[in-house]
């Protein structure tokens, strides 16, 4: 992809000061998007991964601070931007799904006005009546909702089409990225699968990024052209789906990918991740990762392994990514 | 199969839907509806469905923390077969010793002001088992066995001093400290992070062959209950829908609904190229079901037969692959 990217982040540093001291929540993680591209961020609660949609948005809680690094739409970087000037972007250029939305709709408005209310704030010059009612049945229509519903209480909905319509609405500024941190989490299988096919061909007649937020690989696999593995607050692995699930080359990833049942293929024999992720107020000294990692040497507790590219945009943090086996064990359960 | 463990026949439990506080209730949820299945001893069954299909409520009837409506749970014991809704006080005590529950949420299923010591050895001291020597003993080499070692650097921490994998495990050991011959597992691993569901999972494995136990796995993960059953039998609306082997079902599915699940379930790997999902909507609530086939209104297939008969029975259409479908034929399975 040779068109500058859209959206940059840029060896970003974030903390959340806490009485107990500082967590280091966001460790020198670097990646971009561009345009029409799905990326998706992947880790366990705790890596990071929700502190970095919500940093895009600059919308991060009120006890992060950013240590150093940048956020750059279009070249501008975010993180300089006075408040008012951010309003502007966020909706507009970066809208969200955020976790659990579809229960944040107000129940006594029409989901419709609650949708209007955002391009009201967002859409100059202002909408009239009829433009505005002719624009969300479109939004509807395109999240597979009869816009009819545009006139119904939050409560008529089932949670599947809450969600569509949180989707409706984060669509409704024609934004150029979509943040959609775990669009499908609370949801049963049959409608996650409606919904994520649903944005995935949104994405792709929109021409839209999107950047997908999961604790489910699987989901991920799915959805994606690009996949970053994220673990305490450090980006370990970053390349294209395809590649990084055939050959993580990451000890993380290995084992992640390694330790993920599946319905398909043989029935094979799961390798449990020894330990659990360590408290990010005093992180492990080197790699991250190193107290859980069968690959580790002495030189990853004492030095922190750079990104280091290995193949065409596919990026691995790792002293030892060359010992990783050549691809996810095979064996048969016995 | 030999003599099985645990029978259960035409289990139902419904819930009245009241209408106003003076009003007798005219509706009820049918939560769960005529189920049968049996369980064989060291055999895991998974319980497998979306929300509100009725597998923690027959969960929660198999070890009598709920009563049925009607229907039967019969649990084999020492030679004899108790009758689960017909146990009186003492046979109760009896009864709790042999089954036991593994809940799903493990910030919620402890008491956050009793040590593991405490949740641990409370079985032991409501059978009256050992003197309170004896007790630390098999509560330490219960920990052991679930894999909080030291033993000692557990036994009297609370359960905020706990991770959510460290108090499953806890969770795990108060479950098999009296050597049950029958575990119901609601989803315990479903609010763990993946790298501790694995490591919870197998130790489960490990446990049900070193304790000889049999578990009834209800997840909503096909996923997980392919990796932890022998059988699995899938629920919709109350109902079983199809039940038998658990590669069997998965590798041909046969009911409708199965199909559909199968193919909505994300797989990782992104080379995979999924079937559609043939089905439509949302699962519907089960107030007042209609007595035709619980499914019809979301099945692509149903035909005459179906709207015109009632729910179909749950039969074996070959090899014990179970189908409760009017248009799968006889030995498809």
């Amino acid at each position: 992809m040779s068109a500058p990217p859209l959206l940059e982040v840029d060896h970003l540093v974030m903390n959340y000061v806490t009485e107990k001291g500082d967590v280091s929540a966001v460790e020198d993680v670097s990646f971009t998007l561009h345009q029409g591209e799905a990326l998706g961020l992947v880790g366990e609660s705790g890596c990071g991964k929700t502190s970095i949609a919500m940093s895009l948005l600059r919308l991060q809680a009120e006890n992060a601070v950013f240590k150093s690094g940048e956020i750059r739409l279009n070249g501008e970087n975010l993180l300089a931007l006075p408040e008012d000037e951010m309003r502007r972007h966020r909706w507009k250029d970066i809208a969200m799904v955020f976790q659990g939305a579809m229960n944040a709709w107000n129940p006594v408005y029409r989901v419709g006005d609650q949708i209007r209310e955002a391009l009201d704030l967002h859409f100059r010059p202002r909408l009239s009546d009829a433009e505005a009612t002719e624009r969300i049945s479109r939004l509807f229509e395109m999240v597979g909702l009869n816009p009819a519903m545009a006139n119904r209480y939050p409560h008529e909905f089932s949670g599947g089409m809450r969600q569509r319509a949180v989707i409706a609405m984060a669509l409704s500024c024609d934004p150029s990225i979509i943040i959609a941190d775990e669009p499908t989490t609370a949801l049963d299988v049959i409608v996650q699968d409606q919904i994520l096919q649903e944005l995935k061909k949104i994405q792709r007649e929109l021409g839209m990024a999107i950047i997908y937020i999961s604790h489910d690989i699987a989901v991920i696999a799915e959805v994606t052209d690009t996949i970053g593995i994220m673990y305490a607050g450090k980006l370990v692995e970053l390349g294209p789906t395809v590649e990084v699930f055939a050959r993580p080359k990451h000890p993380y990833a290995y084992l992640l990918l390694s330790s993920t049942p599946s319905v398909t293929g043989p029935r094979r024999k799961l390798a449990p991740l020894e330990g659990e992720p360590p408290n990010l107020l005093n992180p492990p000294t080197g790699c991250r990762f190193h107290p859980r990692c069968p690959f580790a040497t002495e030189r990853c507790s004492i030095e922190e392994p750079p990104m280091e590219t290995i193949a065409d945009g596919h990026r691995v943090a790792c002293w030892n990514w060359r010992e990783v086996p050549v691809s996810i064990a095979q064996e048969a359960r016995p | 199969m030999t003599e099985p463990l645990v029978k259960v026949d035409r289990l139902t439990k419904l819930f009245p839907v009241s209408r106003g506080m003076f009003r007798r209730p005219v509706d009820f949820i049918h939560a769960v509806d005529g189920v049968s299945f049996e369980i064989a001893p060291g055999e895991s069954l998974g319980l497998v469905g979306e929300s509100g299909c009725g597998k923690t409520t027959t969960g929660r009837l198999l070890v009598k923390l709920m009563e049925a409506t009607s229907g039967q749970i019969l649990m084999h014991d020492d030679g004899s077969m108790i009758d689960v809704a017909h146990i009186g006080s003492d046979d109760l005590r009896r009864f709790r010793r042999r089954v036991q529950m593994i809940f799903q949420d493990p910030y919620e299923s402890m008491n956050p002001r009793r040590t593991v010591f405490d949740t641990v050895s409370e079985p032991l001291a409501v059978q009256n088992i050992g003197s309170l020597r004896e007790r630390e003993d098999r509560v330490a080499q219960m920990l052991q066995l679930v894999g909080l070692t030291p033993p000692n650097t557990f036994l009297f921490r609370y359960p905020h001093e706990l991770s959510g994998g460290q108090r499953q495990r806890v969770a795990i050991a108060r479950a098999l400290v009296l050597d049950p011959s029958f575990v119901v597992a609601d989803e315990p691993t479903s609010m763990l992070d993946v790298s501790i569901r694995i490591s919870i999972m197998e130790l489960m494995l490990e446990l049900a062959d070193a304790f000889d136990v049999s578990y009834l796995y209800i997840t909503h993960d096909l996923a997980v209950a392919r990796y932890m059953c022998d059988r699995i039998a899938v629920m919709y609306l109350g109902k079983i829908v199809e039940l038998g082997d658990t590669e069997e079902v998965l590798s041909n599915p046969l009911h409708p609904y199965t199909r559909a699940l199968l193919s909505a379930v994300p797989v990782p790997d992104p080379t995979y190229r999924k079937p559609p999902v043939e089905i439509k909507g949302g699962i519907t609530k089960a107030i007042n079901p209609p007595t035709e086939c619980r499914f019809i209104e979301r099945c692509p297939w149903a035909t005459d037969v179906c709207h015109s008969t009632e729910h179909p029975p749950l039969e074996d259409k070959g090899g014990g692959h179970f189908v409760a479908c009017h248009l799968v034929e006889k030995g498809a399975g």
